[in-house]
């Protein structure tokens, strides 16, 4: 079985973003970029399904400008056997992902598709989900538990009400979650072989694709401070404070 | 000169930075320092047998990944950055560039493919001089005397030492455990690395190590990298005693507003990033003459000035660090303390700023 793992390059979770002066975007000059951590953990778990035997070939797909090949890289590092960058330089929707990805599907015709739940720099949550209604193939996502018998996937998905166990049919996309694994370290052997592996470049146009009716980011800001808490000593006194908030 | 990094070598910064952030933060440094050994041996094993760092410097055809002084120096940038405690310096800083530099093919086949794939460690001495002599008996080379500053030594490392024969200088191979060892720890003022008086009484050597040829250049060689490899060491210690203090300083609030917000502590900080930002452009010069194989009197020189700025950046910023935190920088539960500690011992290894100055006004008068 193929396993194909979509991967983002984002800002890195370390660092503290700052909000352009005309709040048009986030700085990113100087800033450190890395593989988007729930696709580090999709990633892991490609790789750990290869190491098992379940999986024969791991394939990392990217879309982004030249820089996005770094991720690549780290995802060859991490084990990836080959990889493939759809370059677009310009800011892509999750649509457009979407559509870029499915047909990135079509052409591999992997058994399963993973990729994180979403991308730390927008929080969408939206590629998963419309890559596989648009693909018509079943989708389990905010996966913490996955297990492949054949041609099914036991997933243990982690929702609001507590885990739910489905079983999907393959191919599916499956979106990682925090707990489906622990992301390994990156060996120094396994860097130096990385570059020794393929990476092909396509365009959207190689895909036939086209994208989708943009969105538009009308304003970026910092999220409101934070204000200060109170004390309360009773219940009651905590109860009217929360009444006084409009909260109860 | 040309110090953009590679691809390869920001992956290879970035893996040791990922993997240090945590597995070396303050609370596994200070329970490190509280141990009996000195370092945590499961960090120890990951470094050497799992990610592969001790390969980094051995050549390909012996195990190892054939990198240079570049890869060698950006891990040592964040083992400092996270006051690493472990025998990486010593075996990969000290003891693998000694065998490379100046170690014949027998003694390079015989230990580094070890070291490469992590299952041994080295101990070397860090003080100038050669304290030990050796003689040559039945077939065996037998040591005496007393070894100081020898950087990590325990029974389960190889003490590479260098004594005097009746024909010069000569370097050995020597197992902690040997009959005629005597490891005495000492009592430092940086716990976050340990170091030991070897004592030798008819200690038997594994090995001696030199080759004839390469020993009067090679031992110049591996001063000069040696000195480049603890400066990168400065140079992340330093970087992070300026994080830590920016940090602390826009969340430390006086007066209604954070105390970074005033104007004589901005002058500070912007004092010690100007500082740190020089010690780079100085740090990556002289690793990338390095990586060129340059001559070693302009190698020599570099490494001289990069430990040299280095020394004193560190000392700085580390004390810096401390005055900036107020009245809880000195206290134990911060960490700036432990960087001022790191500070003061490493000034003083392989040559004081002074003695180094000394060195360049010796080639430039």
């Amino acid at each position: 079985m193929k396993v194909l793992v979509s991967v983002k390059r984002v800002v890195d979770y370390n660092v503290r973003i700052q909000v352009k002066g005309d709040g048009s975007g986030v700085n990113l000059d100087g800033v450190k970029m890395s593989m988007n951590p729930f696709d580090e953990i999709a990633m892991e778990e490609a790789v750990r399904l290869k190491e098992a035997g379940t999986a024969e070939e791991v394939i990392a797909v990217t879309i982004g400008g030249d820089k996005a090949e770094e991720q690549l890289r780290s995802a060859l590092a991490f084990g990836a056997d080959r990889a493939i960058h759809v370059k677009v330089n310009e800011e892509v929707s999750p649509l457009t992902a979407a559509r870029i990805l499915k047909a990135v599907f079509e052409k591999e015709q992997p058994g399963l598709f993973l990729m994180g739940k979403q991308a730390i720099d927008d929080d969408n949550n939206q590629t998963g989900q419309m890559t596989s209604a648009l693909l018509g193939i079943p989708q389990a996502t905010f996966a913490g538990e996955l297990k492949i018998d054949g041609n099914k996937a036991t997933v243990v998905r982690e929702v609001d009400a507590g885990l739910e166990t489905i079983e999907v049919d393959l191919p599916a996309v499956v979106t990682a979650d925090l707990r489906l694994n622990e992301p390994r370290y990156l060996k120094l052997p396994d860097i130096m072989k990385a570059k020794r592996k393929p990476v092909e470049t396509v365009s959207m146009a190689d895909l036939g694709v086209e994208a989708a009716p943009g969105l538009t980011v009308t304003k970026t800001s910092p999220p409101p401070a934070r204000a200060a808490g109170i004390k309360v000593k009773t219940v009651d006194e905590l109860v009217a404070a929360l009444k006084d908030k409009g909260l109860v | 000169m040309d110090f953009s990094l590679t691809d390869d070598q920001v992956m290879i910064r970035d893996a040791a930075q990922d993997f240090l952030a945590d597995k070396s933060g303050s609370e596994a440094v200070r329970a490190a320092m509280a141990s009996e050994a000195g370092f945590d041996a499961a960090v120890w094993q990951a470094i050497g047998a799992e990610l592969g760092w001790c390969a980094v410097a051995v050549p390909e055809e012996l195990g190892g990944m054939g990198l240079g002084p570049v890869e060698l120096m950006l891990i040592q940038e964040q083992a400092g950055y996270h006051l690493l405690c472990s025998p990486f310096f010593s075996t990969v800083c000290l003891g693998t560039t000694l065998l490379k530099s100046l170690g014949s093919d027998e003694a390079q086949g015989e230990f580094l493919p070890k070291v490469a794939e992590g299952s041994s460690r080295f101990a070397s001495s860090i003080a100038c001089g050669v304290e030990a002599k050796a003689e040559s008996r039945s077939g065996q080379w037998l040591l005496n005397g007393v070894v100081s500053q020898v950087c990590d030594a325990g029974e389960d490392s190889l003490l590479l030492l260098f004594a005097e024969t009746d024909d010069g200088a000569g370097l050995f191979a020597v197992p902690g455990n040997a009959e005629g060892v005597s490891i005495v720890s000492q009592t430092g003022w940086d716990a976050s690395r340990r170091f030991a008086t070897v004592e030798l009484n008819d200690a038997v050597a594994a090995m001696r190590c030199d080759d004839a040829t390469r020993l009067a250049s090679g031992g110049r060689k591996a001063n000069a990298l040696s000195r480049l490899y603890v400066a990168a060491e400065q140079l992340g210690a330093a970087q992070r005693c300026l994080d830590m203090t920016v940090a602390y300083i826009s969340e430390r609030k006086q007066f209604g507003r954070t105390i970074a917000s005033f104007q004589a502590i901005k002058h500070r900080c912007a004092q010690m990033m100007v500082q740190v930002e020089g010690l780079r452009s100085a740090v990556y010069g002289a690793a990338a003459l390095a990586a060129d194989e340059s001559d070693v009197q302009a190698l020599s020189m570099e490494c001289a000035m990069a430990k040299a700025l280095a020394s004193d950046v560190l000392f700085h910023c580390a004390g810096e660090a401390i005055q900036l935190h107020g009245g809880v920088g000195f206290t134990e539960e911060y960490d700036p303390g432990l960087y001022f500690k790191r500070a003061r011992a490493s000034k003083g290894w392989l040559g004081t700023p002074e003695e180094l100055r000394a060195e360049i006004a010796g080639v430039l008068l």
